[in-house]
């Protein structure tokens, strides 16, 4: 390919944010420039240039045979495992769930570790949300809870909470409660900071302040929440962020249920929102379609032919344990991490399969948003579409679709 | 070619669309549509002794939405309590899932075949989310359906409204219809979501200002009715009026309709909207004040929202009403703030017979429908799964078909807020299966505007549902004998043997284009989406043509 291709409103999976109003530079067959300049997103699209290899058994394959040996591998398993790793549009995802239903598999985000506090909060008690585009426009006060978005999620503050156009919101006050080394941001009307063993203490004590509750003899280390929660009160529309992915430190796994009710709660004297930032590659989209297809957003048991919630252990960690004979990774290696498939027969379909270590089978994928068109979901579970700026010879859903064809054909 | 050609013989025909009350005729079907005749010696299906009518057709539930899938997450105790193994199909890939009252996808369209029903609308779709819904739909087996989308509480819309630019209005509804891949202009609690959203909280009355603006739930009603019966739409406006729920809401309904008289509009889940009382004071039944008004007034049509007894789930666009309901009860309760269009609060409930709201609004809903009139202007809907399960239609039809059954269940309920119901002092009609062939379908389909949908006329979709006869009506309709969807059995003695992909039901109404740079500019100002990327790309088949033939 010679000449520059410009492709507009594109939408970056780099992180939750979803950002959809990038403009990518192609040429020659590999992306060139980016605006705007955000480095998540640059790190995200690179220069679009992935792996494209298939093989079996470390050795060159066709896709035929890659999908054969694939099928064989799942079909001898008697406690497959499916993981559904991110960079895949949510229709390829649906069609790894299908496999997952076929093999009679357990299915998991292979990520769910970073959101299983908040996701199993959110199923006791429900939440009070919104989506991003309404806390851009109403939010007047937000408070920004042990963490600075600017580290992982660049254009968050300008794209839903700056100052700027927005339907309602004519001022913006930001608000910070650091909460051991997780910093909020440092330019905050009140700002407090929180040893982190007086975090749970802090919140009962803001949901009080938010119920009207009045209080004497409040201690000083205190006294700086007291006053954030009065200030929250007199929002007209609050919104309380938070990470809802691990950073560094340890947190406590509370943190997300505290915050729901402390969000739920404001919407008696005012109206609020909790925003969970999460991190990129379509995670939320996994959710989704295992919600709708299974009942369940994490952690499902197929094996017995019927969906089953097994929420205290993630996919991940039942693997390393043991809990499995043959996995399929369907998405992006790299989201395994560390974890290698020396020790469990392994099939790898996603972007950069070829570099997962131990993987019987591995096909390379183009990756959703940059080679496959399709859907990926924003943060707020807002589903967007996504452009493909370059081309790739493997697409991740057909690849799967062939599989489940296969897999399908042997069970009858 | 025999394979898609059929005779349905011996069976007691119930076609009302046609004139059909039972009389015992062969149905003929070629290639997915019904013929008037088939050479002998072709395939056939023996109905003797058995009740053939059109497949069902709901006009209003919520089974395919981003605020469902909120829902689903609500309830994994009622998942686990409910698991569903694939169904043994003879062709195709079967899917397992879990039931409950917001079953998942596969499960929900496996369900409803089994329930004779072949046609279904998802009521309540943010356009933002309207991708979703379209991904839902995709998963959802046995069914055509299509979505209905909010735009009563829709900021451009405000806006143009507030400007008396109602041309604008009309051509930016027409524009959302084909970008979303929607079917009806939908309502709910015009002007009350952003009253929540702004602080307001809500609205209470047709001529309160919205936020402070020159908007008033009124002129979202007249604005939006006339763009709908405007653009030719197949279905009127759909409106969930003010007040849901809410003691005294009768006058709010009342003048909602008086509004709208001599216009085309469809007032859904009725019963919600039908009481008497006064906040704070107690409540009573003014069900009989308003379907009076609804026999009169042949332009409007309604659907009954029938709460049944026992677990439901409360999915609306109606935020203020779920967070009322979640503030009074302590219940779980999310909600979705939906920028720049709608709300979304879930809630889950159970009905009881010995609370006394609960016992009301089971008298209200029976009341509407048994001081009907026209059953063709009054169709049968639970507002799945708000007042109960599509799964609980069985039971409501044997209701409305056995005056003792009925008069047992009364007899079990909190009398606190019954005094004086109609209900209650008796009310001696039966329906007919005729009518119930009307309310469950033929009613609906016309309501629709799908001319190929309710009936089994030449021509007609063969989307049909034989049911074998049981002194038990419940049984009766929850266990169809045999089920046709486009011609092909789906249910065979009861069992579900195949499940084909559904048809989407969607329009692309023409517009002014002139209005897209203005909505592109407001766009660009407000929305956390690229203009370019709004609209739903990829969707399966063709709109509708804008007579409504399906």
């Amino acid at each position: 390919m010679s000449g520059e291709q410009v492709f507009r409103s594109v939408t970056c999976l780099g992180c939750g944010c979803g950002c959809d109003d990038l403009e990518v530079r192609v040429s020659d067959g590999r992306i060139v420039g980016l605006a705007p300049p955000c480095p998540v997103a640059r790190r995200w699209f690179g220069d679009g240039s992935v792996p494209a290899e298939i093989s079996v058994d470390a050795r060159p394959a066709t896709l035929d045979q890659a999908i054969d040996a694939a099928a064989s591998l799942l079909a001898g398993a008697t406690r497959p495992m499916v993981l559904l790793a991110p960079d895949l549009t949510t229709r390829a995802q649906r069609t790894a769930i299908a496999l997952a239903d076929a093999l009679q598999a357990e299915v998991d985000g292979a990520t769910s570790d970073t959101a299983a506090s908040g996701i199993l909060a959110a199923q006791r008690r429900g939440r009070a949300g919104a989506t991003l585009g309404e806390i851009r426009n109403r939010a007047d006060v937000t408070l920004f809870w042990a963490v600075d978005p600017r580290e992982r999620y660049p254009r968050f503050l300008e794209r839903y909470a700056a100052a700027g156009s927005a339907t309602h919101a004519s001022s913006r006050v930001h608000l910070a409660v650091s909460v051991g080394v997780d910093r909020g941001p440092a330019r905050a009307e009140l700002a407090a900071e929180l040893a982190p063993e007086l975090e749970l203490e802090a919140l009962a004590l803001m949901r009080a302040v938010v119920r009207g509750q009045t209080f004497e003899g409040v201690p000083d280390r205190l006294r700086p929440v007291v006053a954030i929660a009065e200030r929250m009160r007199q929002g007209r529309y609050v919104a309380v962020v938070y990470d809802a992915e691990p950073g560094r430190n340890p947190r406590d796994d509370q943190r997300a249920d505290s915050l729901i009710a402390l969000a739920q709660l404001l919407n008696g004297p005012t109206r609020a929102a909790l925003v969970g930032l999460r991190d990129g590659g379509n995670r939320s989209g996994a959710e989704a379609a295992l919600t709708w297809q299974t009942g369940y957003p994490m952690r499902v048991s197929l094996r017995g032919g019927q969906p089953r919630y097994r929420p205290g252990r993630s996919g991940v960690d039942r693997l390393r344990g043991g809990g499995a004979d043959a996995v399929l990774v369907a998405g992006a290696g790299a989201a395994l991490g560390p974890l290698s498939l020396e020790s469990v027969p392994g099939i790898v379909i996603g972007p950069g399969a070829s570099a997962v270590a131990g993987a019987r089978v591995a096909i390379d994928t183009g990756v959703a948003g940059i080679h496959e068109a399709g859907t990926g979901y924003r943060m707020d579970d807002v589903p967007l579409p996504l452009t493909p700026v370059l081309a790739h010879p493997h697409a991740a859903g057909e690849s799967l679709e062939l599989l489940l064809r296969a897999v399908r054909g042997r069970a009858r | 070619m025999s394979a898609d050609r059929l005779r349905i013989v011996g069976g007691a025909v119930h076609d009302p669309a046609n004139g059909v009350d039972g009389e015992v005729r062969d149905i003929c079907i070629e290639d997915g549509r019904i013929v008037a005749s088939l050479p002998a010696g072709v395939r056939t299906l023996d109905a003797s002794g058995m009740v053939v009518m059109p497949g069902g057709v709901d006009i209003h539930a919520h089974f395919a939405s981003s605020s469902c899938n909120h829902a689903r997450r609500l309830i994994p105790d009622e998942h686990a309590a409910d698991p569903v193994p694939p169904p043994s199909l003879l062709e195709g890939d079967a899917r397992s899932g879990s039931g409950g009252t917001v079953p998942t996808t596969f499960t929900t369209g496996y369900r409803y075949a089994g329930l004779g029903y072949t046609t279904a609308f998802d009521a309540a779709v943010a356009p933002l989310l309207a991708r979703h819904s379209h991904a839902e739909l995709d998963d959802t087996p046995c069914v055509d359906g299509g979505i209905f989308v909010l735009m009563g509480n829709d900021e451009y819309l405000l806006r143009q409204i507030e400007r008396g630019e109602r041309d604008r209005a009309r051509d930016y509804a027409a524009w959302l219809l084909g970008a979303t891949g929607g079917y009806a202009v939908k309502i709910v609690n015009p002007g009350g979501v952003e009253a929540w959203k702004s602080g307001q909280r809500n609205v209470t009355g047709l001529d309160d200002a919205v936020s402070g603006r020159a908007v008033t739930p009124r002129a979202i009603l007249e604005t939006l009715t006339d763009a709908a019966n405007a653009l030719g739409l197949p279905h009127p406006v759909h409106i969930h009026c003010n007040n849901l729920g809410v003691p005294g809401n009768a006058a709010t309904t009342l003048g909602s309709m008086e509004t709208l008289a001599g216009r085309r509009a469809h007032f859904t889940h009725l019963q919600f909207h039908c009481y008497g009382g006064e906040p704070g004071k107690g409540w009573a039944s003014a069900a009989g004040e308003v379907i009076q008004y609804v026999n009169a007034h042949p332009e409007l049509s309604v659907d009954v929202g029938q709460v049944m007894f026992g677990p439901a789930m409360t999915i609306t666009a109606d935020a203020p009403v779920e967070y009322l309901l979640h503030s009074t009860s302590g219940r779980r309760w999310t909600n979705i703030d939906i920028e720049l269009e709608s709300g979304c609060g879930i809630v889950p409930l159970t009905y009881k017979e010995k609370a006394a709201v609960s016992a009301l609004q089971w008298v209200v809903g029976l009341e509407l429908f048994l001081l009907s009139q026209d059953p063709w202007r009054v169709v049968l809907s639970t507002d799945h799964p708000n007042g109960g399960s599509f799964l609980s239609y069985p039971a409501l039809i044997q209701l409305l078909m056995n005056r003792t059954v009925r008069d047992d269940a009364i007899k079990r309920l909190n009398q606190k807020f019954l005094a004086g119901s109609a209900l209650a002092d008796g009310l001696a009609r039966e329906y007919s299966l005729n009518e119930i062939a009307i309310i469950t379908r033929a009613g609906p389909a016309r309501l629709l505007g799908l001319d190929t949908k309710g009936h089994l006329g030449v021509g007609a979709d063969a989307d049909i549902t034989v049911y074998s006869r049981d002194p038990d009506i419940a049984t009766m309709f929850s266990t169809p004998r045999y089920v046709l969807k486009a011609g092909r059995v789906v249910v065979e003695e009861g069992h579900l043997r195949r499940a084909p992909a559904g048809r989407r039901l969607r329009l692309a109404p023409g517009y002014d284009d002139a209005i897209l740079g203005d909505v592109r500019k407001h766009f660009e100002a407000y929305s956390s989406v690229s203009f370019d990327n709004y609209a739903v790309r990829d969707l399966p088949g063709e709109p509708l043509a804008l007579g409504g033939k399906s």
